[in-house]
């Protein structure tokens, strides 16, 4: 029988254990926006060599679970010396991997970009950094709104990844309730609840602004 | 410190592509599922009225809002509860497809509401036949805007099976974890591990890849013949 008052009588709990999902998530994000903008400038200066390194360290990001990131900075980082603890670890994998995902977009943003608009600021004298700042990135970022709300949604997802190196949030509350009360159905079910609560309203909002986007566009 | 040792993989490699087998298994079933059930869901949402298309909005937030390992568990724990009882590869299956069918059906829905209206009716017009307008007109339209979010949705999907270690399916990441029990050689194993992960990953790319026409092509080279937009908005340096 599902036992509906202890799955009421967990919910706050969880509700206080995805604080810290949120918290992650934010740290993650705004880590992740601030080094793929530094990752696209790099890029664009055409350094054969480097931008070589840089799209093999994509493509495996691209290429590998985020489950086998979290174990790669948790188990591995240690063994050449680098001891991370869990939520450490766990921050510097999601946001690599959050970064490599935001670069890719902006790669295809800037495509979208207007020439004339960088022909004027550099008729007009402006220094790179001022053609980059004022005009580049805000555009830039403009343009992948929609992604980036939808990125965000995917780091609060990755959080939960998190309690398969001991971080305690929503899922490893989840389980820790369930293997004291034997309820794990009900235990799941809520820290489902509470992702579809926390997160759902940035999923409608990233359903809404792309069909926004595709409407203007299209 | 540890150093690399290469033997250790070597003798590890039954395992590992036993484990590997058992991903592209899993992979490729729910795949097939998830399409199938992404298709099925796209068609009923073109049904008439409102409701359809609403019940697949929340369908897919509710799927999209949770994290997958939480889906995984509560329709591992919530089958018995229901009296259904699955081998556990099964439940990987069912699990991966339902999860990744909302994403689908958003994918096809997307790509048929963008066809431009009245394709159908001016190849009728000109001429073909209902089937001829269907395969030369309406079909590459449609494959043309499926298959980039698809190829996205599927390395998702292989991606997303390492999570079925967590509910010990002997695929490739669960025997990771257990050569890393035997072993404590994470180094060694998670090498490995993310090399298989990513040339199964690359490949399906590749595949994806040649189906794809190239279609964005055109504002790409106006910005590669504008040697000063060029500077700013391009990776590759511009020849001349």
């Amino acid at each position: 029988m599902f036992e509906l008052d202890y799955f009421v009588d967990i919910l706050p709990r969880l509700f206080a254990a995805a604080l810290i999902n949120v918290q992650l998530a934010l740290i993650i994000a705004i880590c992740a926006l601030v080094s793929a903008i530094g990752l696209t400038i790099l890029r664009v200066q055409k350094i054969a060599v480097l931008n070589m390194a840089i799209n093999l360290v994509m493509s495996f990001v691209r290429g590998t679970p985020l489950l086998v990131q979290i174990f790669l900075c948790y188990y591995v980082l240690p063994s050449i010396g680098i001891d991370l603890g869990p939520i450490t670890a766990g921050l510097l994998a999601i946001t690599l991997n959050s970064t490599v995902f935001i670069a890719e977009t902006m790669r295809g943003g800037l495509q979208t970009m207007d020439p004339g608009q960088v022909e004027a600021a550099t008729a007009l004298g402006l220094r790179a950094h001022l053609i980059w700042g004022k005009i580049i990135v805000p555009q830039l970022i403009l343009r992948i709104v929609p992604m980036l709300v939808n990125e965000f949604t995917v780091i609060i997802k990755g959080t939960a990844l998190l309690s398969v190196i001991t971080v305690v949030e929503v899922m490893r509350a989840a389980q820790q309730l369930a293997s004291s009360s034997f309820r794990p159905f009900e235990s799941m079910l809520g820290a489902g609840l509470v992702f579809l609560v926390v997160n759902g309203v940035f999923i409608l909002a990233g359903m809404r602004l792309e069909s926004g986007m595709r409407e203007r566009i299209g | 410190m540890s150093k690399f040792d290469p033997w250790l993989i070597v003798e590890y490699a039954p395992h590992l592509a036993l484990g590997a087998w058992r991903t592209i298994y899993i992979v490729v079933a729910a795949f097939l599922l998830g399409y199938a059930f992404g298709i099925v869901l796209a068609l009923l949402s073109f049904l008439p009225g409102r409701l359809p298309r609403t019940l697949l909005t929340i369908y897919s937030v509710c799927l999209r809002s949770i994290p997958f390992i939480i889906a995984l568990f509560i329709i591992y724990y919530g089958l018995p509860f229901f009296g259904v009882r699955l081998p556990t590869i099964y439940v990987a299956i069912v699990s991966l497809a339902v999860y990744k069918s909302a994403y689908y059906a958003e994918a096809i829905r997307g790509a048929i509401v963008a066809l431009p209206r009245g394709q159908f009716e001016s190849a009728r017009a000109v001429g073909m036949s209902p089937a001829q307008a269907f395969r030369h007109v309406i079909a590459p339209q449609i494959l043309r805007g499926l298959i980039p979010p698809s190829t996205n949705l599927t390395l998702m999907l292989i991606k997303e099976s390492s999570v079925l270690s967590s509910i010990a399916v002997a695929e490739l990441t669960y025997q990771g974890l257990i050569m890393q029990g035997n072993t404590y050689a994470a180094l060694e194993v998670f090498t490995a591990v993310s090399a298989v992960y990513w040339a199964l990953c690359s490949m399906t790319a590749w595949l994806a890849h040649r189906l794809e026409a190239r279609s964005n092509a055109p504002q790409a080279a106006a910005i590669q013949r504008n040697r000063i937009a060029a500077r700013y908005l391009s990776f590759e340096r511009v020849g001349k």
